[in-house]
Order: C-alpha cells, then sequence, then structure tokens
C-alpha cells in the first residue's frame, strides 16, 4: 500500500502535478465556477438581484420549452444529427488516415492533407454564404448547371427532406482534415515491427489495415466518440444557424435545441429560460456520457474514460 | 483500488475548491448587487451625494453606450463637443460603439454585466421596456429632471414625457422631434414609366407594378425583403395588413391587435381574420407570379445594396429611410429614377411615439445629474446639437439657413449610428432631402388619430413563456406562409392559428386585455 500519504505523493510527482496545473485551473475557471450560474434556471432575472439575488421562481422557466411542444422534434434531431456525425466523420477521417498513411509520396501526401484540412479553418458565416451561393434557386451554381445540361432545378431552401444530407456532407467536409490528423498519429504510432511481421508472413495490404492497423486504432476511436457522445444534446450553432438561418420551412428537419432555444429567446432575452435550456441540455448530456462510459466498460474496462 | 482511491481523492479536492470559488465568488457579486441596487435609490433620493448641489466643480467623464458602427471622424468630431462640454458644465463624454451586426446581443449583456457607463442610447425598439422593467436604466423624477435639464424640460412636450413612462415611471429622456413611423414603399419609377402603368398609389397598382416586372425584367426581384433576420413579418404587413385596416399591433413580437378606433380597445388574432385571408391570397397570388424570389427567406443579401445595384426594384421601409435612400441615389446614379410609393394614402395614421429615440441613465451610474446637463445640452444647444448630430461644420456639413444643412464629401465620416436620441426642433434637414417625402409627410401629419390607447405599453412579465412561444410559431408557420412558399395557404392558415393556440396565444391574448382594460378604466 501507498506509505508516503498524499502529502508525500504531491512532493514526488510535483512536476507531473506543475505541468497539470494549468488544464486543471482552465477547468476550475471556466466549467467549475460557472457552474454556479445554473441556479439562473431556476430564477426571473433582474438586474437589482443578479445572479443570485434574483428570486426564485421554480420550474416556470422551463415551461416555454416543453409546453411549446417542440422539446421533442428538436431533441430527437439534435441527438440524430449528432449521431449522423460522429459515424460519418469519424469513418471518413480513420478512412483518411488509413489513406494518408498507406500513400507513397512525401509531396503528395503533404499536399492531400492540406487541402483537406483547409475547410476547417473556414468559418460558418462563410460556409453559409458558400452554401446560398449553390444552392440559390433563381442564380444558385447548381441550378445553373442543373438548367444548363436540361435539368428542372432544384427548389433547395424550401425542401426540408435534402437538408439532413446537406448537413451531414457540409459536417464532414470541414471535420474531415481537423480529425484524420488526430488518427494519422495514432496510427503512426503503432508498432512498425508488426507490420514488418505481418507483411514477412504474407499479409497483404487489406490484411495489414484490416488486422494490424484498425484493432489498435480503438482506443482512439473509443475515446473519440465517448467525448463526442458527451456533446450529443448539443447542436453545433455555428453550423445550423448558418446554414439554415430563420428559414421557417425547414425547420422540420434542421432545428436543433441551440437554434430553437436561440430563435425564441433572441428578442425577449430572458437569461433564466436560456439557461433552462442550457441545463436541460447538460443533464441530457451527462446521462449520456455515464450511460456511455457503463457500456463500454461491460465491453472492456481498460478502453473506458473513468 | 488504489487508483480509484486517488481518483476519489483528486474529485473531493475539486470539489471542495469549486466550492469555495463559487462561494468566493457570489460574495462578491452580492457585494456588487447590494451597491447597484443601493446606488439608483441614492441617486433618486439624495441628489446632491455625488455631485449635485457642488454643481459642475469637478471634471467628469460620462461615458455613452451608442448603437451602431463607430463614425471615421468620431475622434475629430468628439474632441470638438469635448471642448463645449468642458466649457459649460465641466464634462467630457466618451462614446462606445455597438455594432449593428450584433447589437442586438451586446446591448443586453453590457447591462447584465453591469458595465461602466452613465448614457445610454434606447427606442422602444432597442430593449427600452424590457431593461426599465429589469432595472437597467434609473428612474428619473421630475424634480431631477427640471434642475439638470432646464432646456429640455421647458421645450419637451408633456404627452412626450407621459409616452416614455413604463409603469408610470420615467427612464427616459424621449426624442423631441417624432416622426409618423409608417411604412412606405420604395419603387422603379423608370421602369414603372417604361411598362406605362398607373401611378403606385394602393395595394392593386402595386400588385399591378411588381407583377410586371417579374414578367418583363430577367434578372430582377420585382420586390425584395431581407425576410428572415428574425422579423416576424411580411415585410409589407405593416403597411398592408396594419396601416390598410386601421389596426394597431400592440406589440410585434405578438399577432395581437386592436382597431384604433375601437374604444373598448378589444384584442384581437390578426392571423385569425377574414382581412388577413384576404391578404394571404395577394400575397400568395404575388409569389406565383414570381413578385420575390424563392428563397426570399433566406436572402443574405443588403435589400438597399441591392436595389442600388439594379437588382431588386422594391421594397418597404419607414418614410424618412427611404426619403434618404432616393436622396442617395439621386446623388450618385442621376440614371435611375426611384419614387416613394404610399399605398394606403387616406387610412389614418397613429402619432409618432416620442419612445422612438432617447437616451436613459444606466441604474448604476453616480454621475446621473452630470449625464442629464449633457443629454439636455446634446438636444438642445445649437451649437452642441450641430456637432453631436451633423459633425464638424465645413468639413462634415454645410449649414444652410438656421434648419438645412447640405451634404458634404465628409458627410459619410460622421453618420450611421443612433445620435437619433438627441433629435429636437433645433434637427436640420437635407437640403436635397425630396421634397416628395415631405408633402407625404405632411398629408399624413393632417390625417394622424389620437386615441386613448396609444401610449399604452404591454408588460410581458408574467406571460414570457407564450411571448417566445408564439415568437417562434411566428417565425416557423406564419412567415413561410406570407411568403406564399406553402402551397395550400388554407390549411397553412389553419395550421398557423392551430399551433399558436398550442403556444398559448389564448393566454397572452387575455392577459394583454386584461393589462387593455385596466388603462382604459384608469383613464
Amino acid at each position: 500500500m501507498n506509505r508516503r500519504g498524499f502529502l508525500g505523493d504531491v512532493r514526488k510527482y510535483k512536476t507531473l502535478l506543475l505541468m497539470l496545473a494549468p488544464a486543471v485551473l482552465f477547468f476550475l475557471l471556466f466549467a467549475y465556477v460557472p457552474m454556479a450560474g445554473i441556479v439562473l434556471a431556476f430564477k426571473q432575472f433582474n438586474y437589482n438581484g443578479g445572479i443570485f439575488g434574483s428570486p426564485w421562481n421554480g420550474w416556470d422557466n422551463f415551461r416555454f420549452f416543453f409546453e411549446s411542444g417542440n422539446a421533442w422534434m428538436v431533441t430527437r434531431n439534435t441527438a440524430l444529427y449528432n449521431i449522423a456525425f460522429i459515424i460519418v466523420n469519424n469513418a471518413l477521417q480513420i478512412g483518411a488516415a488509413i489513406l494518408l498513411f498507406e500513400a507513397v509520396g512525401k509531396w503528395f501526401r503533404k499536399l492531400t492533407q492540406t487541402v483537406m484540412f483547409l475547410p476547417y479553418f473556414i468559418s460558418w458565416v462563410v460556409v453559409g454564404a458558400i452554401a446560398y451561393n449553390l444552392f440559390n434557386y433563381d442564380v444558385g451554381t447548381l441550378n445553373s448547371i442543373l438548367t444548363a445540361v436540361g435539368l428542372e432545378p432544384v427548389d433547395v431552401y424550401n425542401t426540408p427532406s435534402y437538408w439532413p444530407f446537406i448537413l451531414v456532407l457540409v459536417s464532414a467536409w470541414k471535420a474531415l482534415g481537423y480529425g484524420s490528423v488526430m488518427y494519422l498519429a495514432a496510427i503512426t504510432g503503432i508498432d512498425t515491427e508488426m507490420y514488418e511481421a505481418a507483411e514477412i508472413d504474407g499479409a497483404n495490404i487489406f490484411q495489414r489495415i484490416l488486422h494490424i492497423t484498425i484493432p489498435n486504432l480503438y482506443p482512439t476511436v473509443i475515446i473519440l466518440v465517448l467525448l463526442a457522445i458527451g456533446n450529443i444534446f448539443r447542436g453545433d450553432f455555428g453550423m445550423f444557424y448558418n446554414m439554415v438561418g430563420n428559414n421557417g420551412l425547414l425547420f422540420s428537419s434542421t432545428d436543433v435545441i441551440d437554434t430553437f432555444v436561440f430563435r425564441s429567446l433572441t428578442t425577449s432575452n430572458e437569461i433564466g429560460l436560456s439557461a433552462a435550456a442550457g441545463f436541460y441540455q447538460s443533464v441530457l448530456g451527462f446521462a449520456t456520457i455515464l450511460l456511455a462510459n457503463y457500456a463500454v466498460r461491460k465491453y472492456d474496462k481498460d478502453h473506458a474514460l473513468f | 483500488m488504489q487508483n480509484k482511491k486517488t481518483f476519489m481523492l483528486l474529485f473531493a479536492l475539486v470539489l471542495v475548491l469549486t466550492t469555495v470559488l463559487s462561494a468566493c465568488g457570489s460574495n462578491k457579486n452580492a457585494e456588487n448587487n447590494n451597491k447597484a441596487g443601493n446606488t439608483p435609490s441614492n441617486g433618486a433620493t439624495e441628489p446632491g451625494t455625488t455631485d449635485g448641489n457642488a454643481g459642475t466643480s469637478e471634471e467628469l467623464v460620462i461615458k455613452m453606450l451608442l448603437v451602431g458602427g463607430k463614425p471615421i471622424d468620431y475622434d475629430a468630431v468628439f474632441g470638438e463637443l469635448n471642448k463645449k462640454l468642458k466649457e459649460k458644465v465641466n464634462a467630457t463624454v466618451v462614446a462606445e460603439f455597438l455594432d449593428w451586426a450584433d447589437w442586438t446581443q451586446k446591448y443586453p449583456l453590457k447591462f447584465a454585466a453591469s458595465e461602466d457607463f452613465d448614457i445610454a442610447y434606447t427606442a422602444n425598439w432597442a430593449f427600452y421596456n424590457d431593461q426599465a422593467l429589469k432595472g437597467g436604466f434609473l428612474e428619473l423624477t421630475d424634480e431631477m429632471l427640471s434642475k439638470n435639464m432646464p432646456l429640455t424640460w421647458e421645450s419637451m412636450p408633456k404627452v412626450a414625457w407621459e409616452q416614455s413612462k413604463v409603469n408610470g415611471k420615467q427612464y427616459m429622456v424621449p426624442n423631441n422631434n417624432p416622426e409618423v413611423t409608417d411604412k412606405a414603399v420604395l419603387i422603379r419609377d423608370d421602369l414603372r414609366k417604361k411598362y406605362n402603368l398607373d401611378p403606385v398609389n394602393s395595394p392593386e397598382t402595386f400588385a399591378n407594378y411588381v407583377k410586371t416586372v417579374a414578367a418583363n425584367e430577367k434578372g430582377i426581384n420585382a420586390y425584395n425583403a431581407k425576410a428572415a433576420d428574425g422579423w416576424k413579418w411580411h415585410e409589407l404587413d405593416q403597411i398592408l395588413l396594419e396601416q390598410q385596416n386601421e389596426w394597431n399591433l400592440v406589440d410585434y413580437s405578438m399577432p395581437l391587435a386592436y382597431k384604433l378606433d375601437d374604444e373598448s380597445g378589444k384584442v384581437f388574432n390578426v392571423y385569425d381574420t377574414p382581412e388577413f385571408k384576404q391578404l394571404l391570397a395577394y400575397y400568395k397570388d404575388l409569389a406565383d407570379n414570381n413578385a420575390w424570389s424563392k428563397n426570399v427567406v433566406s436572402n443574405k443579401n443588403d435589400v438597399w445594396q441591392d436595389m442600388k445595384a439594379g437588382k431588386t426594384a422594391s421594397y418597404a421601409h419607414t418614410l424618412g429611410t427611404v426619403a434618404m435612400n432616393l436622396a442617395e441615389l439621386r446623388r450618385e446614379q442621376p440614371g435611375i429614377e426611384l419614387a416613394i410609393a404610399d399605398l394606403t394614402p387616406d387610412k389614418k395614421k397613429i402619432a409618432a411615439i416620442s419612445t422612438q429615440n432617447g437616451f436613459a441613465i444606466h441604474a448604476p451610474s453616480k454621475k446621473a445629474e452630470r449625464a442629464l446637463m449633457v443629454i439636455d445640452l446634446l438636444q438642445n444647444d445649437r451649437e452642441i446639437h450641430d456637432l453631436f448630430m451633423y459633425g464638424v461644420a465645413g468639413t462634415h456639413f454645410e449649414a444652410v439657413g438656421d434648419d438645412k444643412f447640405n451634404a458634404t464629401a465628409g458627410t459619410p465620416n460622421y453618420t450611421g449610428f443612433s445620435n437619433w436620441g438627441a433629435n429636437s426642433p433645433l434637427n436640420r434637414k437635407d437640403a436635397s432631402y425630396p421634397a416628395e417625402a415631405d408633402a407625404i409627410a405632411e398629408a399624413w401629419q393632417a390625417k394622424v388619430y389620437n386615441f386613448e390607447l396609444e401610449t399604452f405599453v404591454f408588460n410581458d412579465a408574467n406571460v414570457k413563456n407564450e411571448v417566445a412561444n408564439v415568437g417562434n410559431v411566428m417565425l416557423r408557420y406564419a412567415i413561410p406562409l406570407e411568403y406564399g412558399l406553402i402551397k395550400d395557404i388554407e390549411k397553412g392558415q389553419a395550421d398557423l392559428i392551430k399551433q399558436l393556440k398550442a403556444a398559448g396565444i389564448d393566454k397572452l391574448q387575455q392577459e394583454l386585455q386584461t393589462q387593455i382594460d385596466a388603462i382604459l378604466a384608469s383613464k
């Protein structure tokens, strides 16, 4: 057993602890301290009272969200979109990372990686404008091409059913470069002796990928997916808002919790109501991550987050 | 095992630290809150403790919060302005500008964070009621006003003060030059003449105009709007629904109105009226004739810029704005001929409410009295008013007599922000301001209809959930319906009404009616 005690441990690992300190401080300051603000979800906020002095109003702030009948729709949309993003993006990123790893030619590799990474730096506002110029009914690029080859123009902005595909596609396009770097790093960390041994045993490139690369990526995949699952009830506001805007026709298939809350409260600016919605998302997210982690633990203890 | 123990220990440590930290935070907050809570009453009940009776012996810097982009020549103009202000009330002003792009998000935050500023621009469209009810503004007593703002106290009509009260309390120094805020349409008169159309002066002639342009001019949107920027109405609704039927929408965040001449002030849901049904058919007809783009609700362009570029042939805005647009285009592109069209010339007009623009004092401000003195001068001192409104004479404008000015090359370097809180009878008019706009404004003034409820302001404190939900339904169901994007308008209207019921419109209507009845009973 541990004979040095807690203080002894601190002394022994002081360098490591010091290196950890900035991260701990960061989360304390920006995640744990602001958490006290959660009381706002149960308060009728006014300036004189401020965050802690305002009068309580119980569950009143939650009413707007649930009584509107939209809570289920936006929660479902948020979760489904995020599940689609997690599956599609991770699959594509792993694929891209493996291809990049196997690709020969340093120049080709660097170039491809750069091109793939580029969309990550484009702001959603710009992406929204690009999409508008692509899909615009009257003068959009897509319709210009369609009419030029004699096809009927499509009315993208008034057809909700296109949007799940468009959004998943755009999300994948934007996240591909960034995500594949992480997987590429994981692949590079795999012991090369295994590949050499496999080659000597006569494994071809597909067998090597299937039996060495992919199994070795499991831990990385599980951690990244678990972290993503924690945010499954948070829609990517920048993306949804800039791609869809306030186009009411598309809401049935594009509205996520974040855009719904923003739209409902941006004019009335009721801090309490927004806090209530945020609280709801956090509770759902917390429950999901506990559940997911529990599932992973069941399957393989070493891979669980905690 | 050991791993788990360490983890638990760390977790406990984090918890303890969090509690300690948040406790510190809350204490400090409570202190601040107390301060914030007390100061206004100090300022209100014991004027003189800060700087009041001491007069203006101590030099003060007054911070202003203005809406709009910072003008290029801010330093030059405010430098001059401060010289004058220092001379007269021993104060200088520093302005902070909240850009038009995101002021709606930043403005409330400035108050929530209790930042240090003294004067804030505010208006009925810029959070006035909201901030007043939340305690963001200092209550202004008659005594404070008459003592610190002698010029304003004298020239401001009593009714303007009355109109700007919230729950019977004064929180704003309103502007003193109200305009009628009815809307008009700006059209391309050259296109109208090209197709030999009648002058546009009614909904029918307007429909004829946009349909003709849509059918014959390729690459031009006959009508355009920035439909989905959060505004919950078709941009022609104010003209074709409200003005045309002589209704008054109580608050644009909900579809409830009363008839102007209905003395009982009975409130009804505008979406559930035959007038709205007719209007939907009118809109649908325009939409089916391609009067506006199919993607109008996703439009990301600035409509006026599109119009300048010849890509849009009509749009609706307040008379003042379309008149300025007209003057601008006459200066820059004399080749394009525009005209202002009043689609409801014979209808009753609502007198402008003084809260259209104004200045308020931030509740925690310790310099309230001096701030009021500054506002007094900004609004009513000829020299200071000119500087604040138009910039440096000779550089940013050329004075023409006492009531007009000529634009100069420097004009664009000092414009575009909300100095309108200082509007007053001293305002100068652009000498190139279109005469036809003046004519329309005069005609409107003659048709102004005064009614009991014109100063009524809805207090939504009890029905916030409903307001938020109703607003959401309007964006989601009413906007696409009005822009003709839904094929079956009858079903669309039924859906809209059904959704509004689910969102709690009945409760909202009841609350509104109760408040209106109370006001009417008290008069």
